[in-house]
């Protein structure tokens, strides 16, 4: 961006669009029905269980899309494929984690198994699955800018509210305290990843904005689908 | 359109600095333990010391309305400009005098001045730049020749125990909702004057732009008075009850504030904030004074690290605020602050000015973008 007297950077630039995104995301997620509900003190057990059991896709398949995303990376991409990679290992087994919040919350395991996906999230999913398919897929970053910003940023008060407001123990909330708590500093991971030279690919800034932006609306629809299936 | 300045600026802080030990004696006292929550609300806004329109006894000292115009007579003074010249009045304010009518019919009935076109502009901290943009563009639009735009407040009237005594006493828990804005709000007042051309000697200010937006579409109330709640399930307007003394005795009187909300507003605000660097492509280090409306404590380290990451953040040494001894004076902070910078700082022509009065009221985000323009 040349402006009158100054540049940003190009990973300033990417940086800004994305907070701009997501800025619009976090305060729509507002009115969203279930969240809209647990600040005004109206959610029950069973509505929270719901968002576990319609989470846990998400969560289980998490790693799955970045995982993909790491096949399609191709040379002279393997040093940022070893960062997608990392980021899927340390992922992959969170699901457990929701899983043992679900039956804290009074679920039964095995329908948890059996539970499909919303309509919202097979969207997101195909979305997600779609994106990673693609060659070199670096637009998925503004997607995890997305989701791991939500962990990190909205989780935390979320939880909170969760248990003031309704008495939802510290163990059916696990799963996202935990992510409020240990998803460590992911703007400085994005940061690195996209100060290596890929910016530098044609369209990709722009492509990581619109990937962003796509995300956020999917992953609104998946909690707005809540429990339609 | 033509270029607009502020060609005076004034303000009005009524009665004599009063330090942290000294607030009870005049906002009074519910109980040791919401004095202690005071003292660390104090702790956290750095406030040290504020003003209050309201004396030791009880009494009023000043209505909000005659604070107005004694900062409107100010900022007047300052632009050499006589009072009865002016064509168009703004004012701006959490809560008038009255109910009904508006205030800047009240203001304006203080000034004395002869029949002018008026505006009044009700809300929080935001108000106070919808009164100047107003002001702004009456004159942009060769509406009005001279226009003032005001800001104030008389908070500390909601503060006395007896707007809290039927819910809320010396046994109840300290709620966190009233005693912040029971330890932080002040009284006082600011004011500018708009015109069409720069003052023949001394500095004025070329208005560039105004710009806000609300979030009221995603956020529920946060700062609010005349409910018991911001929950639907339990927000009733205080006009609804049966009667007054039933929405008093209920809770729903009382100014409050919700925490958790506040903190969500955050993330909106520097989103917008991005927007119009991006708009305006501005660089925030040809910035030289930036006039936050609000602490700087609360500005999250996270907030500060992501205006660091996008190019974003104004160096710190370049933040200008009186907050600190003034108060938090509501929708008359940013006049406040414009004043003191005027009169004390040494401005030269092109230094530029950004004005920031985020309002937590219902979610609105203010910026107002000036240009230093010295005749001397």
């Amino acid at each position: 961006m040349t402006t009158k007297g100054y540049q940003l950077t190009t990973v300033q630039q990417v940086l800004r669009k994305l907070t701009i995104v997501w800025a619009d995301f976090e305060s729509r997620l507002l009115q969203v029905p279930i969240i809209s509900r647990a600040m005004n003190n109206q959610l029950q057990l069973d509505d929270y269980r719901i968002l576990l059991a319609d989470h846990y896709h998400q969560v289980k398949e998490g790693s799955g899309w970045i995982c993909r995303a790491a096949s399609s990376i191709t040379e002279p991409y393997l040093e940022q494929r070893a960062v997608f990679i990392s980021h899927a290992s340390t992922e992959h087994m969170d699901y457990q984690m929701l899983e043992r919040c679900y039956v804290a919350a009074g679920g039964y395991i095995n329908e948890l198994y059996k539970q499909s996906k919303n309509i919202g999230s097979e969207a997101l999913s195909a979305w997600m699955y779609h994106k990673a398919s693609q060659p070199n897929p670096f637009d998925l970053i503004g997607a995890m800018f997305i989701i791991e910003g939500l962990g990190k940023r909205f989780a935390q008060t979320f939880a909170e509210t969760l248990h003031h407001n309704m008495g939802i123990s510290a163990e059916q909330l696990e799963f996202y305290t935990y992510h409020a708590e240990h998803d460590g500093d992911h703007l400085d991971e994005l940061e690195a990843i996209l100060n290596t030279d890929i910016l530098t690919i044609p369209q990709l800034p722009d492509e990581i904005i619109r990937t962003a932006k796509v995300t956020a609306r999917l992953y609104l629809l998946q909690l707005e689908e809540l429990g339609n299936y | 359109m033509t270029d607009i300045f502020i060609t005076g600026v004034g303000k009005y802080l009524p009665g004599k600095p009063v330090a942290n030990n000294e607030m009870e004696a005049i906002i009074g006292r519910i109980s040791e333990r919401s004095a202690a929550l005071g003292a660390a609300t104090l702790r956290k806004n750095g406030i040290k010391t504020r003003y209050y329109a309201l004396a030791a006894n009880g009494e009023h000292t000043h209505t909000n309305a005659q604070m107005a115009a004694k900062a409107i007579n100010g900022a007047l003074a300052h632009a050499r400009r006589p009072p009865d010249r002016v064509d168009y009045l703004a004012t701006s304010t959490t809560q008038g005098d009255y109910l009904v009518p508006g205030f800047a019919s009240a203001v304006h009935g203080e000034l004395g001045i002869p029949p002018l076109e008026l505006a009044s502009f009700q809300s929080v901290c935001a108000s106070s730049l919808m009164a100047a943009k107003s002001a702004w563009l009456t004159v942009r639009t060769d509406e009005a020749k001279l226009a003032v735009a005001s800001g104030s407040e008389f908070s500390s009237r909601w503060f006395r125990p007896g707007f809290y005594q039927p819910f809320y006493n010396e046994h109840s828990r300290p709620d966190p909702g009233l005693e912040f804005l029971r330890w932080t709000l002040s009284d006082g007042a600011g004011a500018a004057v708009f015109e069409p051309e720069p003052k023949a000697q001394g500095v004025s200010l070329r208005v560039d732009w105004i710009k806000q937006k609300s979030f009221a579409d995603r956020f529920p109330p946060c700062m609010y008075a005349g409910t018991v709640s911001n929950k639907t399930t339990d927000n009733q307007p205080w006009s609804l009850y049966n009667s007054p003394s039933e929405a008093y005795q209920a809770g729903a009187i009382a100014l409050k504030q919700d925490f958790t909300l506040l903190y969500k507003m955050f993330p909106a605000w520097v989103g917008y904030y991005l927007e119009l660097l991006d708009k305006y492509q501005i660089d925030p280090h040809e910035i030289d004074y930036f006039l936050p409306h609000y602490s700087a404590q609360s500005l999250g380290q996270e907030m500060k690290k992501l205006l660091v990451k996008t190019g974003a953040m104004i160096p710190e040494e370049r933040w200008f605020s009186n907050l600190a001894y003034c108060g938090n004076t509501g929708t008359a902070s940013i006049f406040i602050m414009l004043d003191e910078l005027v009169k004390t700082q040494p401005l030269t022509s092109g230094q530029k000015i950004l004005c920031f009065v985020p309002e937590s009221g219902r979610g609105i985000c203010s910026f107002m973008y000036l240009t230093v323009f010295d005749n001397n």
